[in-house]
């Protein structure tokens, strides 16, 4: 088992570990930053699977995208902006 | 990718999909179904469709949002 095979392996098990927690948590508010360690551990094996440029910007792409998701699931979680 | 990646990856969509089912709460549907997509990606990207998960990853996120916009508008006429 060289470098990036051990790094892949640490990352499935992250990804794996906080959709478990996810499972276990009961309030809605702690189940988000979870949520957000998802994401860093599937952008992370993206480019760990994948050897070719267009990884980095698929990653890139998936990176925010989650996070603009997870983000806007918080923002109405927590009654969205006010209006003045 | 490896045999033990694949049942992990695979465990994780299965799980959350039944989650996504049987959770009451529409915020927990939401986040369950966030790694419904999450857990799709390293499948797409073992395969090389790089252009294709690009394309799901801006698509996803703008569907939730769509969904948000619909869950708050019935609170506030509620």
């Amino acid at each position: 088992m060289n470098g990036p095979d051990i790094a892949l392996a640490l990352c499935g098990i992250i990804a794996l570990y906080a959709a478990v927690r996810i499972v276990l948590e009961k309030d809605t508010m702690r189940k988000l930053p979870f949520l957000n360690v998802v994401s860093f551990a599937i952008s992370g094996s993206i480019v760990l699977l994948v050897p070719h440029p267009l990884a980095i910007v698929a990653a890139a792409a998936y990176f925010v995208g989650s996070t603009l998701e997870s983000n806007a699931i918080a923002s109405t979680y927590a009654g969205g902006p006010r209006d003045e | 990718m490896n045999e033990v990646l694949m049942v992990v990856f695979g465990a994780m969509v299965v799980l959350r999909a039944i989650a996504t089912i049987i959770s009451r709460d529409q915020f927990d549907k939401l986040i369950s179904l966030g790694i419904v997509v999450a857990g799709i990606m390293p499948f797409l990207a073992d395969r090389g469709l790089l252009d294709v998960l690009i394309a799901t990853a801006l698509i996803a996120p703008l569907s939730t949002i769509f969904i948000l916009m619909a869950i708050r508008r019935r609170e506030d006429g509620s």
